[in-house]
């Protein structure tokens, strides 16, 4: 074999990594999906129990054509803000040579999957909060502008090497503790504003009553799935190494192009799940808690999970697991009525993992002069555009649906139960309520 | 902001983790101190469970 002969087949080799990389990172992706189902069928009450599972089915569904349709254009094009950058979109619209089977190209439909993926999520967050009075046709439209715009958009700015919030501020959200969890989380609680809560929910004065799941048991072991899920989500969230589409020949990066290492992501992503399930158990002694829990911690430690000292990363995912039911008592006392705790473990929580990184992780250099390093007010200043991204759209939106009176299904159909809208029953047997 | 990077470019970088120059032992610390604070809470539960139901 000549030099010549030996790189072609070593270039080969390393191409079909990569798309075998991403390929499979986007398959236990949909381990969180396979998780939110469980989890929401089973935080929900029986006579809500399909409805909640096929919202939920519904969300991933029409992700994947959205996401096909403007949701790559967007993160490709919008990196400098409102204004797209079409030459920089252009391998993003659905009828370029990039966005189908193309035997010259192993990169593209693998990214798009992880990215689609990562919408699903981003999309799913929101879902749980809302189960048992939204009304399927918002719920969807909301979906879509929360996983196939707003997600992307967040990225676009923030998650992208070229993104203006990387460029201007040293913005590091490693592990999407932002532009996923904070973005979900704020739009879920615009939506909720508008919503209202379930019947039943607040009492006369004011004080909020418990409406149990019919099974925990489910629901924890969706929790349980979705953590198995994240090891994908947070697997694709590094660059694999090589030429072409790589940052780096022989390293893996971040998505900004800084060093790393899948064992500094396994290193933290374990311990983030432990201390957040240890410090929900400390709060609470609650078994959905703890499973909760375990979200709360990653979502602490994500944005800096490439860099977290392990002991380090549990302390801040424990402080995580303590923050997360504390919001949501909070908010619970506010009269938002937030089915899953959604708005505190991925908003809150994202508010804590941008901070950790902005109190926790100064000088660090940066990866070229031409971007910031990290700083306090750089991640300050990206949570509070995230938060506003997040919130914003999920306020006007819903409150137009609200005007509109298509948002909240009425008082008649959520007595008898949303899943008169469905058809088929959850138990035949007829367990009840 | 606390300064814990322990490097100063990326060329040639090994440990990156943050206090790998010096303090990581702090966080060990009080990781471990965190692992001990819920079996004390789980205590309290269980004599509380346990007086209650003797």
């Amino acid at each position: 074999m000549t030099p010549e002969e030996l790189q072609a087949a070593i270039s080969v080799a390393n191409t079909i990594n990569l798309e075998v990389y991403y390929y499979w990172a986007t398959a236990i992706m949909v381990l969180i999906h396979a998780g939110f189902l469980m989890y929401e069928m089973g935080a929900s009450r029986v006579r809500h129990t399909l409805a909640s599972g096929t919202k939920n089915i519904l969300a991933f569904a029409f992700m994947i054509p959205t996401f096909y349709m403007f949701g790559w254009w967007i993160y490709l094009a919008m990196t400098s803000g409102f204004s797209p950058d079409f030459e920089a979109g252009a391998a993003g619209v659905p009828w370029s040579e990039w966005m189908g089977p193309n035997i010259q190209d192993n990169a593209s439909g693998v990214f798009v999957g992880a990215f689609t993926l990562f919408a699903c999520t981003t999309a799913s967050i929101m879902s749980g909060a809302v189960i048992e009075r939204i009304r399927m046709a918002a719920f969807v439209i909301l979906a879509v502008v929360l996983g196939s715009v707003v997600w992307n958009l967040s990225a676009s700015w923030g998650w992208h090497y070229a993104g203006w919030m990387v460029t201007s501020w040293g913005y590091h959200d490693f592990g999407a503790s932002g532009v996923v969890h904070m973005i979900s989380g704020f739009f879920a609680l615009g939506v909720l504003i508008n919503l209202g809560p379930r019947i039943g929910k607040y009492n006369s004065d004011g004080s909020a009553n418990v409406l149990r799941g019919h099974s925990l048991p489910m629901t924890a072991t969706g929790l349980m799935l979705i953590v198995v899920g994240f090891f994908g989500f947070l697997g694709a969230c590094v660059i694999f190494p090589g030429t072409g589409v790589s940052f780096h020949p022989e390293l893996w990066t971040n998505i900004y192009g800084q060093p790393t290492t899948l064992s500094a992501i396994c290193f933290n992503t374990l311990m983030a799940i432990a201390g957040g399930i240890i410090g929900c158990y400390t709060m609470t002694r609650d078994p959905f808690w703890m499973m909760s829990g375990a979200l709360c911690g990653v979502i602490s430690a994500a944005a800096g999970l490439d860099l977290w000292y392990p002991g380090l990363a549990f302390v801040v995912a424990f402080a995580g697991g303590i923050l997360g039911p504390w919001a949501a008592g909070i908010l619970e006392r506010m009269g938002i009525d937030d089915a899953v705790g959604a708005v505190s473990v991925h908003g809150i929580c994202g508010i804590w993992g941008l901070l950790a990184v902005g109190i926790f992780m100064g000088g660090y250099p940066p990866i070229s002069d031409t971007i910031p390093a990290i700083t306090f007010m750089g991640q300050f200043k990206g949570m509070i555009v995230m938060l506003l991204l997040g919130f914003i759209p999920g306020y006007v939106l819903s409150l137009i649906f609200k005007m509109l009176g298509i948002l909240r299904a009425s008082d008649g159909v959520q007595m008898a139960g949303m899943d008169v809208e469905v058809t088929n029953v959850a138990y035949p047997e007829d367990i009840k309520s | 902001m606390i300064n814990s990077s322990p490097i100063t470019t990326w060329e040639g970088a090994g440990a990156i983790y943050t206090f790998a120059g010096s303090g990581a032992g702090f966080w060990f610390f009080v990781m471990c101190v965190l692992c001990i604070v819920p079996l004390w809470v789980s205590l309290r539960a269980e004599n509380k469970a346990e007086r209650e139901h003797r």
